[in-house]
């Protein structure tokens, strides 16, 4: 049987639980609103690239 | 085969006329480094007879095919400064110092093309009237009469005109720095890159008939790199997340392929300058794009290191006119600048438990790091850290390349310090909630456990209290671009 591994904290000195509360309205704002929104800035963006793909350069 | 010219003034340059045949334009090119080149450049070598590879690759497959006849050979033009004289007879260059590399300045090639004649150069900064600011570089090494040098700089031509237009160049430019600076990656002449840009070789004149974005995409996939294209409507010069990425790439040492559609023409964004910084307390969130003076480009029809404005001016064009921009990438960087760009205002909700600044009184800032480069400056500035945020920085298993965000106030922007920073892995995925390998400031951290798929909020995450960083300069992260020491 593998040999567990060690957690990462396991590694480091001095680090304390977080509250799930302190956390709460970070997730909140994550699931609600910043990845949605990231999910459709990089949609626009590959939208605006498939039409500059097009353009021409010559000078 | 070698000619000194010594520069009184800048005027002198025009002997270049009488010593040089006229297909390699001497006079057109005289009056271009005459106009463009610091007073600090006080004599000329002129090389004749050198074979360069460059312009070799288009005379074996399109000059030499011509009607017309074409000579082979380039004529190299090498700038030093005052303290260098050439002995004639011994073919020796002689300096007070013996140190010949502290007063090069770098190399321009002529090709026997006619027109647009200035070849592969590579020129210091710090000898371009109006360059200024942070310029990304690599050391490029010279031979000549048996002597190695090396001049820090980036790679500029002009465009062939005829086989070759501005989106080819700045596309060369970019590759031939990638292939000085990164052992990764080939070198590519170029008529490689002209043939890099089609499915087939298009034959004659094609390419001069230039060059659709996705085919200079298509040139830097070729050549080995994950490019990303990132566009913004052209109607909407307003779009400060495009600009703000931009300015983050370029801050990460990726030099931009830039297209401004509205002029059909492309540069390399190769640098940029800081503005003064401000003391006025301006309001609101601003970011470090709003703090950037100008950009330095690489542009086929000018010298380089040409800065422009990021705001509309007297020049011919300023930052605002680019609308597309590509970056040529190595692999593993899949959480894009647009992510970063929401996710870095947001993390101001973790600010209760790290220690932000306020968020209208911040200036963000994000770039690409490797993990490794974190550890270095850790290290570099261990007298920066408790020694248990060392600790974390040193045992995080980061990815091979991270995002960095940085928050500063006003003050401490001004100063070149920061509150706290963010670090990101740039191989997360879009819809990750927590993304981060580590966020802290001066007395608290949050480090997170990236060692299993789906982080559990309540034991994927740890906090850590510091102290002693209260009063130590807490260092903004410089990614090394040269700075320029104007001559």
């Amino acid at each position: 049987m593998d040999k567990k591994e060690d957690s990462i904290f396991d590694l480091i000195e001095g680090l304390t639980p977080v509250a799930p509360y302190q956390l709460a309205e970070f997730e909140q704002a994550m699931n609600d609103e910043v990845i949605p929104a990231i999910v459709r800035v990089v949609e626009e963006r590959r939208l605006l690239a498939v039409e500059s793909r097009n353009r021409q350069l010559k000078c | 085969m070698y000619t000194w010219i010594s520069l009184r003034s800048s005027a002198d340059l025009s002997q270049l006329a009488s010593l040089i045949p006229s297909e390699y334009s001497p006079g057109v090119v005289a009056q271009n480094l005459a106009s463009n080149l610091s007073n600090a450049v006080k004599a000329v070598l002129i090389e004749r007879n050198y074979v360069d590879k460059d312009y070799r690759s288009t005379y074996y497959n399109f000059y030499a095919k011509k009607g017309q006849r074409y000579r082979a050979d380039c004529v190299r033009l090498h700038f030093f400064d005052e303290t260098v004289a050439f002995d004639e007879n011994a073919l020796q260059l002689r300096c007070s110092d013996t140190r010949l590399q502290d007063h090069y300045f770098g190399y321009m090639i002529l090709r026997p093309t006619g027109i647009a004649t200035i070849g592969r150069s590579i020129l210091s900064p710090d000898v371009r009237k109006g360059a200024s600011g942070f310029i990304i570089t690599a050391p490029h090494k010279v031979h000549l009469l048996g002597y190695q040098l090396f001049v820090e700089g980036f790679p500029s031509m002009d465009q062939h005109i005829d086989i070759s237009v501005c989106a080819h160049a700045a596309c060369w430019s970019i590759l031939r720095h990638y292939s000085e600076r990164y052992n990764v990656y080939r070198e590519f002449l170029t008529h490689d890159i002209t043939m890099m840009a089609q499915q087939f070789n298009p034959g004659g004149l094609v390419p001069s008939k230039g060059l659709q974005v996705s085919h200079a995409e298509r040139i830097f996939q070729e050549a080995g790199t994950f490019p990303v294209h990132v566009a913004r409507d052209i109607n909407k010069p307003n779009d400060l997340a495009f600009y703000r990425q931009m300015i983050a790439y370029v801050e990460s040492r990726f030099p931009l392929f830039a297209a401004m559609h509205i002029r059909g023409h492309a540069v390399a964004i190769v640098g940029f300058e800081w503005r003064t910084p401000s003391t006025f307390g301006l309001p609101g969130l601003r970011y470090a794009w709003d703090e950037v003076k100008s950009l330095s480009v690489v542009d086929d029809s000018q010298l380089p290191y040409l800065s422009v404005s990021t705001q509309a001016g007297s020049t011919a064009y300023c930052a605002l006119d680019i609308d597309a921009f590509i970056v040529a990438l190595p692999e593993k960087i899949f959480y894009p600048a647009d992510a970063v760009d929401r996710l870095a205002p947001a993390l101001f909700k973790l600010g209760s438990v790290v220690g932000l600044p306020k968020q209208d009184e911040t200036i963000i800032r994000y770039f690409i790091t490797t993990g490794s480069a974190l550890r270095r400056f850790a290290r570099d500035r261990e007298s920066e850290f408790d020694p248990k945020l060392l600790q974390t920085i040193m045992t995080l298993p980061f990815a091979q390349f991270v995002w960095v965000v940085e928050f500063a106030t006003e003050a401490q922007w001004a100063v070149g310090q920061i509150a706290a920073r963010a670090v990101i892995d740039a191989t997360a995925s879009l819809r990750e909630v927590m993304p981060l390998w580590l966020l802290h400031s001066r007395t608290e951290a949050l480090v997170f456990d990236r060692q299993t798929v789906n982080l559990n909020l309540s034991t994927g995450i740890r906090a850590l209290k510091l102290v002693g960083m209260e009063q130590t300069a807490f260092t903004r992260m410089e990614q090394n671009l040269r700075t320029t020491q104007t001559k």
